[in-house]
């Protein structure tokens, strides 16, 4: 079915009602997944990659401020996928914060929230995290913290949510595609209490006219991790490489298989034999690896691994959970770690 | 009531919840029971506490009474904790004749004997289960009530379960054991979870075992080519051997409800066969956890629905025929303490 790409005019003088959810095409039917169009978003999300570059070891603190970037390796990260924004300019952060802040406050006095504290207030910080992003396309990541401002204005605030938006690497076509109005930041990772992260999403859903999604992360994108990691080795200790299956029996079974990590390294370097000329790692490689360690296990115990579903991949680089939930171990490969994500994201997104 | 009696206490207090605290008081038997009426359960538990130490304090009990209590709280809660299993080698002639009084006495007097300071308090259960609370001191200072093991034995068998002991402390209660079960060697029985029954049910084999049948199940006829035309009843069959294997393994019926074991592997490695790695001779290392609410039964249905290829695996059949949930599996021929890997098909 054809469909013509239109760029959605929001004329500044209308009043703030509801716009339109599209942001450059316009269909006669609700998008799908499923559906494929010509035009320029057809390279997003219908390819899935099958190659990627190695990970590289970047000491990222050359780039980014090290106060910022170990605020980003402190917790654990719930993921989800946004739409474009719309609008959203980084010269009015603190136009934003303090428009959330108002925001939160009035929700809560609704009694929308759930939680009762004995928070005077809220205080929120937009800040601008440069440095992250790779690309000329890339929109430059934006970090922001929810304080609770105490009874007693003698005690520090609080930080009792965290939240970002990043966009690493994202797919160049697709971003120089969007409309000049908006930015894409596709990749939010929150911490923090539940209704704090739906107060954070409804207001950027309300402001800019964007969707969130919860990201979860497949076996396929576990089995990258896993090799991505176990390849950086050599230069950063990832100390073990630790897997995480849940098998469907009854009552469910958990089997966690940590191996050695220079064992680990062995197996993949045998696999994907280093060539300085081409870092790139195919997904076959990432599969003889994920099977040869399934072997492993299987001459062990006779049990098949692929009949349960792999949950968790974790090292001292890192961690993720099919879940969707990340925790960053070094500021060494976190780019890489979040290409990965912010393609997932990308792919993730409803066109 | 002293600090520590009131301490002890408060951490009895504080685990029992409010719904029981009025009969796990009443079985104590050391408040009347105008004192127990006079107690507001649906208090907070510090301002109930506030209460009940003042009851204890008009009856003046001391630290010897509130153990008690504490010792009634982990017999009725044999789940907090981590018990590890411990086995006894080389009985001599007299020990299957040894009754619980000599066990008590004998026991009581070497300890005494090795530790100067020491508590030691016993009490027999009804299912012959010997349970032991001893509080260690040394040559200076008085026992320590806060940090108590617990010892669960059960006369005429082998095996003794321990909650809470410290390394310091190995080496006096193994020696006062022996001396008073009448055996000469004891070791680590490889077997540790957080439920003390599903531990003894495990050894002592309280559950439904299976043996093979006679029905022949030779590798011929498992491999030969299915003869009958009907798919259903092949598949029954196969689903009927499957559920045979599981059992044989693990049981029928109720499994002790054991949560984890660990396998430490120091194999050769094992993958695919064009592997380089299969040729060398370094270990491929590693560490396995399995855990479930009731792993017996994951495994066991793991097998019957085909998750696992039958016949069982002696590494996990040996967590129900060898009692334990702890191994650490290398390429050697079987000893005494290591198992051997599946052979390479």
């Amino acid at each position: 079915m054809e469909c013509n790409a239109l760029v959605v005019n929001t004329p500044a003088h209308r009043p703030d009602t509801r716009r339109s959810k599209s942001y450059g095409r316009s269909c006669v039917e609700p998008p799908s997944l499923f559906w494929q169009t010509p035009g320029h978003l057809t390279t997003l999300g219908h390819r899935i990659p099958t190659s990627r570059r190695a990970a590289k070891s970047h000491n990222i603190t050359t780039k980014v401020d090290p106060e910022q970037v170990a605020l980003l390796i402190k917790n654990e990260w719930k993921l989800s996928h946004v739409t474009p924004l719309y609008r959203f300019r980084h010269t009015q952060l603190k136009l934003y914060s303090k428009h959330l802040a108002a925001f939160i406050i009035a929700e809560k006095q609704q009694g929308v929230a759930v939680e009762v504290g004995v928070e005077a207030g809220f205080k929120v910080t937009f800040s601008a995290v440069l440095g992250i992003a790779e690309t000329k396309e890339d929109a430059e990541t934006v970090f922001i913290q929810v304080h609770s401002k105490p009874l007693f204005s003698a005690d520090t605030p609080k930080a009792v949510w965290r939240g970002w938006l990043t966009c690493v690497n994202g797919d160049p076509e697709y971003l120089r595609s969007l409309p000049p109005d908006f930015v894409s930041l596709p990749l939010f990772c929150s911490s923090g209490p539940e209704y704090l992260t739906a107060l954070v999403k409804s207001w950027f859903e309300r402001t800019f006219d964007c969707s969130f999604g919860s990201l979860y992360l497949n076996s396929t994108m576990l089995n990258w991790l896993a090799a991505l990691w176990t390849g950086c080795h050599p230069t950063s200790n990832i100390r073990y490489l630790k897997l995480a299956w849940n098998m469907p029996s009854q009552p469910p079974l958990d089997i966690a298989y940590t191996v050695n990590p220079q064992d680990a390294w062995e197996l993949w370097n045998s696999i994907h034999t280093e060539d300085s000329t081409d870092d790139r790692i195919n997904i076959e490689e990432v599969q003889l690896f994920m099977n040869g360690l399934e072997i492993h296990f299987f001459r062990h115990f006779k049990i098949y691994l692929s009949a349960g579903t792999l949950t968790k991949v974790s090292t001292a680089l890192g961690s993720a959970h099919h879940d969707g939930k990340i925790k960053i171990g070094s500021s060494d490969y976190i780019t890489t770690l979040l290409t990965l994500l912010t393609e997932c994201a990308l792919m993730k997104t409803p066109v | 009531m002293d600090e520590q009696a009131r301490a002890i206490l408060q951490r009895v207090i504080r685990k029992i919840p409010n719904k029981k605290l009025q009969t796990a008081l009443r079985a104590w038997d050391h408040l009347s029971s105008e004192q127990l009426e006079s107690l507001d359960y649906a208090q907070p538990k510090w301002l109930f506490l506030e209460n009940l130490i003042s009851r204890c304090e008009e009856n003046r009990l001391s630290l010897k009474d509130v153990t008690k209590l504490e010792m009634a709280y982990y017999i009725d809660n044999p789940s907090k904790g981590t018990w590890h299993a411990y086995q006894l080698f080389q009985a001599e002639g007299d020990a299957v004749s040894v009754n619980f009084t000599q066990f008590r006495e004998q026991l009581k007097a070497h300890l005494k004997d090795v530790v100067r300071h020491v508590s030691v308090r016993t009490k027999k259960l009804e299912d012959g289960a010997v349970w032991i609370r001893i509080a260690w001191g040394d040559n200076f200072s008085k026992p320590n009530h806060l940090k108590p093991t617990y010892v669960v034995h059960y006369l005429q068998t082998s095996y003794v379960f321990v909650l809470n002991l410290m390394s310091k402390h190995k080496p006096f209660l193994y020696q006062a054991l022996l001396l008073s079960t009448r055996h000469v060697s004891i070791k680590e029985a490889q077997l540790s979870s957080r439920s003390l029954t599903a531990m003894r049910d495990l050894l002592m084999r309280q559950y439904q075992q299976v043996f093979p049948t006679n029905q022949e199940r030779t590798l011929k006829e498992r491999n030969a080519p299915p003869s009958h035309p009907s798919i259903e009843k092949e598949h029954a069959e196969c689903a009927e051997r499957r559920h045979q294997m599981a059992c044989e393994a693990f049981g029928d019926g109720v499994l002790p409800k054991l949560e984890t074991a660990v396998y430490k592997l120091e194999t050769k490695y094992r993958g695919n066969s064009n592997n380089t790695l299969n040729d060398k001779d370094e270990l491929f290392r590693g560490v396995v956890m399995f855990s479930s609410s009731n792993l017996l039964e994951s495994f066991r249905h793991c097998v019957s629905a085909g998750m696992a290829e039958g016949p069982v695996t002696p590494l996990l059949s040996s967590i129900t025929q060898k009692g334990r949930n702890s191994f650490v599996i290398t390429d050697k021929v079987p000893g005494a303490a290591s198992q051997t890997p599946a052979h390479k098909a």
